[in-house]
């Protein structure tokens, strides 16, 4: 029997307030949806909920009992496990002293990794574990303390299918069992198939609970905008004869055993998808693309003219430009979202003159109010959203000018109302005459966003689909190395 | 898949025992007679600074670095120096002790002092090397002092044997270090060097955690500063031998595959690099070259040996 009470939970940090008066209920057996868009207080509940940081007032009571956590290894203890997006686990250690460290018992732990069907050494340093793999240690590593509650935050985002599969069946022999799961998400789709309830948060407030089921995705999404709309496809414009032209070309490109001769063009004015499970070369390819990692052979073509990328300033120099999936590595977290914005528009070093900060600022000023950035944390990105800081990434380079986007996953763990902010955004850069070469791991959103897809398979471009075709089912298949007619 | 990590631990260890032996074997062909006595005096040149190194190098793996430490050894070679003249055995063995915990006191207040003010442990530990440094020259402030010589024999050895020194290096290695690697407060201090987050998510008590890092690294110290004592058979309290005592600590660990980031590396390598350290002054006098030059070579060693790890780092990433 596992009860979850939580009564008018709230917590600010300084002036924001995350969680105003937050109710929420999990009855024992049952598997919890808690949603809501970036910034709703999913975050700070959860992170209440676990002991990382403590409340400014209400209650939470475990079947009756009125809990308190001041460390996740009390929540732990007492059981409330998580699972995060980022896996808890240390990277410098190998995955046994890790367990140590947790107090978690080897052979149960190895049993349920047996039953998720991974193998792993327990002597392997955590750091070159594979993220999707780590994901499901350290679930595992939840499930061997025997959670009542076991709380799974975005742990699908980015995880192949097969994992996912494995994840969501974990969380059904949970529920069985008489436990229960919260299940944190952005992928509403999964949502009406494995959940039994869901709540939404909006501004810190619980608005709406209710038993999923079909059509559950409508009511979500309404609940979670408020008075906003649902997204809706991008309208496109019509293509002109000239948007035929091709920016890039991209001949047999190899590397390694990830890459095994890919070849594609971008055409100036598309928004050209790409879809593929994960750990198919794209993120090789995008990074080839971005001028980080040299290709062993093939060739890159820019506007017909053959160019090799041996520093990523080459590739923004040819109008080249790259939004990484891990905001991280493009951000600089302590600074403000100004420097940020601005860090890519000094030219080069040789321009020896002081920085123009009128013109900046105004540069600065457009892509704020363009990509409709939050600045209320402007001092620091790190405090930001991820969708803000998101939009952070796609606006250097509306600040700094580009002619091909290369957008990797720019959605993942972002909530829909930016999702649809960020599409429309890709479809007014193509509609300038830019190009966007966009990859998502969430294939639905191929046909919301783009013109054109292409299929990448075990290294290879196994299918090109005109965006009609793109439908998930399709896309499915295709992403699967089924052959499309 | 292969450890890459483990392996690049593994031939960074490779290479300072190589290192290692290749100045050892030069060394010992300059001395005219070599011996035990020889091997001994050289252990004993190098045994304050290899606990002084392992002490370090054990904070830079918890994510810290202490600036004081030199300081902190000299304070406990200064207040065992003035204590122990003229005593019995039993005596000095208490002032030793009592030396150890004053000086993992020191340490444990430093880690506090970093953990509630939030202040880089860069700029506590230079601060707190001041105030140490300070302390030790009211109380002892003039060089000179000594100690019981039965109990300066427990890292001297009486006679040619270069078992004790030995065992002033290899006891606290495997005493301290080993049991403390095992043990559940020597995964999180790998845990907060290595991702602090991450270890406070495993439940990891960072502040406590940090406490115990810098007790420990005062504890080395504290050793430290007691052979010091037993091999000097005196003390002085002058700031330009803990300033250069704590530099020789922190090239030490790097030379001994400490990762500056934290969370990676042993106390074995250290303990090797205190030896080079060692070893190319000595070397050099040898041949009666300007003692100048040995720190330049040193110093352009030190970028080699670091050069090298980073190189074998960018192998291993690449391979992968």
């Amino acid at each position: 029997m596992s009860h979850l009470r939580i009564e008018q939970l709230a917590k600010t940090y300084g002036p924001v307030s995350a969680l105003r008066s937050a109710n929420f209920e999990i009855l024992p057996g049952e598997i919890h949806a808690l949603l809501g868009a970036n910034g709703a207080g999913k975050s700070t509940l959860v992170k209440i909920l676990t002991g990382v940081t403590s409340k400014d007032s209400g209650t939470i009571a475990l079947n009756g009992e009125p809990i308190h956590f001041t460390s996740p290894d009390e929540a732990r203890k007492n059981g409330v496990a998580p699972v995060f997006q980022d896996p808890a686990l240390i990277p410098d250690i190998s995955l046994r002293r890790n367990l140590k460290l947790t107090s978690t018992d080897e052979k149960r732990f190895l049993s349920y990794l047996t039953n998720m069907e991974i193998s792993v050494d327990v002597n392997t340093l955590v750091g070159l574990i594979e993220l999707p793999i780590l994901r499901m240690i350290d679930l595992a590593r939840a499930l061997s303390h025997d959670p009542e509650i076991l709380i799974l935050d975005e742990i699908t985002a980015a995880l192949p299918i097969d994992m996912a599969d494995k994840v969501i069946k974990i969380m059904k022999e949970h529920k069985e069992s008489g436990k229960s799961v919260i299940f944190i998400s952005h992928r509403l789709a999964e949502i009406e198939h494995i959940c039994d309830r869901a709540t939404v948060l909006r501004d810190g407030i619980d608005v709406d609970t209710f038993p999923t089921g079909e059509g559950s995705e409508e009511r979500i999404v309404t609940s979670m905008l408020g008075t906003q709309s649902r997204p809706a496809p991008v309208s496109k414009k019509a293509k002109s004869a000239e948007a035929e032209e091709i920016f890039l070309s991209v001949e047999e490109l190899r590397r390694g055993t990830s890459l095994q001769g890919i070849t594609f063009t971008v055409k100036k004015g598309e928004v050209l998808g790409v879809a593929a499970l994960e750990g198919q070369g794209q993120d090789l390819l995008f990074e080839i693309l971005a001028g980080e990692v040299k290709p062993d052979s093939g060739t890159l073509k820019v506007s017909g003219e053959a160019i090799k990328f041996s520093h990523p300033m080459d590739a923004i120099s040819h109008g080249i430009a790259y939004v990484p999936g891990d905001r991280k590595t493009a951000l600089l977290p302590q600074r403000s979202i100004h420097e940020n914005l601005a860090a890519t528009t000094f030219k080069g070093i040789r321009n020896w003159g002081r920085i123009n900060r009128t013109s900046e600022s105004l540069k600065v000023a457009n892509a704020i109010s363009n990509l409709q950035i939050d600045t209320r944390a402007a001092s620091q990105v790190k405090q930001l959203s991820g969708g803000n800081q998101q939009k952070v990434t796609i606006g250097r380079w509306v600040t700094t000018g580009f002619d091909l986007l290369l957008c990797f996953d720019p959605t993942r763990g972002i909530d829909v109302g930016t999702k649809a902010q960020i599409y429309s955004l890709l479809r007014t850069f193509a509609d300038e005459g830019h190009s966007v070469l966009l990859f998502t791991s969430e294939l639905r959103e191929i046909q919301l966003a783009c013109d054109r897809a292409i299929i990448i398979y075990e290294g290879k471009v196994h299918a090109e689909l005109p965006i009609e075709k793109c439908d998930e089912s399709s896309l499915l298949s295709a992403v699967h190395g089924i052959v499309i007619a | 898949m292969m450890n890459q990590l483990r392996l690049r631990e593994r031939s960074w260890t490779l290479g300072i025992t190589a290192l290692f032996l290749i100045l050892g074997i030069w060394r010992s062909q300059q001395l005219p007679h070599f011996g035990s006595y020889e091997i001994k005096t050289i252990i004993l040149g190098a045994v304050p600074i290899a606990l002084l190194a392992m002490g370090q190098s054990l904070i830079i793996i918890g994510g810290g670095i202490n600036l004081a430490i030199g300081a902190e050894a000299l304070l406990i070679n200064c207040l065992t120096a003035k204590f122990m003249n003229h005593t019995s055995f039993v005596h000095s063995l208490l002032i030793g002790i009592l030396g150890l915990a004053c000086s993992v006191l020191v340490g444990a207040i430093t880690g506090w002092v970093i953990s509630i003010s939030g202040i880089a442990d860069i700029v506590v530990t230079l601060a707190t090397s001041f105030v140490i440094v300070g302390l030790a020259m009211v109380i002892f402030p003039i060089p000179g002092g000594g100690a019981n010589i039965h109990f300066a024999h427990l890292v001297t050895g009486g006679g040619k044997s270069f078992v004790f020194p030995l065992f002033a290096i290899m006891v606290p290695y495997l005493v301290i270090w080993v049991p403390l690697y095992r043990s559940r407060t020597g995964i999180s201090i790998f845990a907060i060097g290595s991702n602090k987050d991450a270890a406070f998510l495993s439940g990891v008590d960072v502040t406590r955690t940090r406490i115990k890092l810098y007790a420990f690294g005062g504890l080395f110290a504290g050793l430290s500063g007691i052979a010091l004592t037993c091999v000097t058979l005196s003390g002085s309290a002058i700031i330009t031998i803990a300033n250069a005592a704590t530099l020789y600590s922190v090239a030490a660990s790097v030379l001994g595959g400490i990762a500056l980031a934290g969370g990676v590396g042993g106390l074995f390598g250290p303990i090797l690099a205190s030896f080079v350290i060692y070893f190319i002054p000595t070397i050099m006098l040898g041949y009666g070259i300007d003692p100048a030059y040995s720190q330049i070579i040193q110093g352009a060693l030190t970028i080699l040996v670091v050069l090298a790890g980073g190189w074998l780092r960018l192998r291993a990433k690449r391979s992968k």
